[in-house]
């Protein structure tokens, strides 16, 4: 199969799936390495770059959602609402959206403050949920994004989170003992 | 609510973000550079915000009450530069340890701005909820169907003649029961596969089962069934008419 073939194939599988579909599975179905896969992915990435649909992915995981310059028309079909948060919430979310995973305690040690509440919002609004548990003292519970909060924010993937303008620089250093973290790189 | 911008000096609880935005705050207000301002400087600023906060909860004061004592012992320390360190006092930050907190801190507010942002653009993306594809049934083709279309007419044909024979039973509750009743009396126990027969219709069990249930109550008989979906054994209450 040519790169083409490959992802209209792709195509076609992601528009009738129900829920973000694995690089791995993609393969398999069709029948195509995972190197051909990612270049057929990139390819219908760059042909949506200018419809209402975009490719996006979390991790290994991949969907077409709609263009963030369309929500509003398609919020009005749908009469969606429009997602409020906090500002403490949303700098509960920054911390976990950039250092992801991590847990509560690394959250309060940023923030200096108790993120109990913050956290639970978060959680029931399912803009994060639990990666598991780290294997550290008392085994706390490890946070990460999710694909809603890819979606609310208008994200392709975590690549895409806005940097800040903020010296992150001298932040880098300072956190890059905890190893899994996704700080993306700055743009300058 | 806005997370950014010019804000009242006052803290309030709802989109209070904590001693460290409240320090930062003071940074930006007087134009002080994060890498290079003295924070005990600070110290007096950020008492007397605190002081203004009244109703916040313990643990978040506490939070703050901790910020501002580095803060004030930062201050001592610049002022007498020849104060002894106290053991007691110097296991909690540095100045350089907090500036770290805060530069990071600071980072980490632009980016929740920047997120706040986002989400107030409404510029979000949409998946396509499930179940708007109906699949095909596995195997499914235009000859499967014909073929079923087909069976659907063979059947209606052959039909008529069987509808025709339409079974004239009537039963009451009252004769099965008698009749149960006189089994049970000769029998002493039965069950309940032997009183359907082989091939009952609908309303013979019915009527059979409701039989029963009135022969149960009035307690002619007893009950036992030794597992889920297992045979009912039907048999003459011993004492009989002790029960009435």
């Amino acid at each position: 199969m040519t790169r083409s073939v490959i992802a209209a194939a792709l195509e076609a599988v992601l528009f009738v799936a129900e829920r973000p579909v694995p690089r791995n599975e993609l393969a398999k179905i069709v029948g195509a390495g995972p190197r051909a896969v990612d270049e057929a992915l990139g390819e219908l990435e760059r042909a949506y770059a200018v419809t209402g649909l975009r490719l996006a992915h979390d991790g290994n995981d991949w969907q077409i959602v709609t263009a963030p310059e369309a929500a509003p028309f398609v919020a009005a079909y749908l009469g969606a609402d429009r997602l409020r948060l906090s500002p403490a919430a949303l700098e509960t979310l920054a911390v976990i959206a950039y250092r992801q995973p991590t847990t509560r305690a690394e959250v309060e040690a940023i923030r200096g403050v108790n993120c109990d509440q913050t956290i639970y919002t978060l959680t029931s609004r399912r803009l994060i949920e639990e990666r598991g548990r780290r294997e550290a003292a008392g085994r706390p519970i490890e946070y990460g994004t999710t694909w809603e909060f890819l979606e609310c924010f208008g994200l392709s993937s975590l690549d895409a989170l806005p940097s800040a303008l903020s010296p992150e620089g001298t932040l880098a250093d300072a956190h890059s003992a905890t190893g899994t973290t996704r700080e993306p790189v700055p743009a300058e | 609510m806005m997370p950014i911008g010019p804000r009242p000096p006052a803290v309030s609880i709802d989109g209070f973000a904590g001693p460290l935005d409240l320090l930062l705050e003071l940074v930006e207000e007087k134009r002080l550079d994060i890498f290079t301002v003295r924070l005990g400087e600070l110290a007096d600023g950020y008492l007397a915000r605190v002081r203004g906060m009244d109703l916040l909860p313990a643990d978040e004061v506490a939070a703050f009450l901790y910020v501002a004592s580095r803060l004030v012992l930062l201050k001592a320390r610049s002022l007498l530069p020849s104060l002894e360190p106290v053991a007691a006092l110097d296991d909690g930050e540095s100045e350089a340890e907090l500036r770290q907190r805060l530069i990071e801190y600071a980072a980490v507010k632009g980016r929740a701005t920047a997120l706040g942002d986002r989400l107030r653009s409404g510029e979000r993306g949409f998946h396509r909820e499930g179940g708007t594809v109906i699949l095909p049934p596995r195997g499914g083709s235009p000859d499967a169907l014909a073929a079923a279309w087909a069976r659907v007419l063979a059947l209606t044909r052959r039909a008529p003649e069987e509808e025709l024979e339409v079974p004239g039973e009537r039963y009451s509750v009252e004769e099965r029961t008698a009749e149960i009743e006189a089994l049970v009396a000769s029998r002493g126990s039965l069950t309940f596969a032997t009183l359907l027969g082989d091939r009952p219709t609908l309303g013979f069990a019915i009527v059979t089962f409701i039989a029963l249930l009135d022969l149960y109550r009035r307690a002619v008989i007893d009950i036992t069934q030794d597992e889920l979906f297992g045979d009912i054994r039907i048999e003459r209450k011993a004492a009989r008419t002790e029960g009435s």
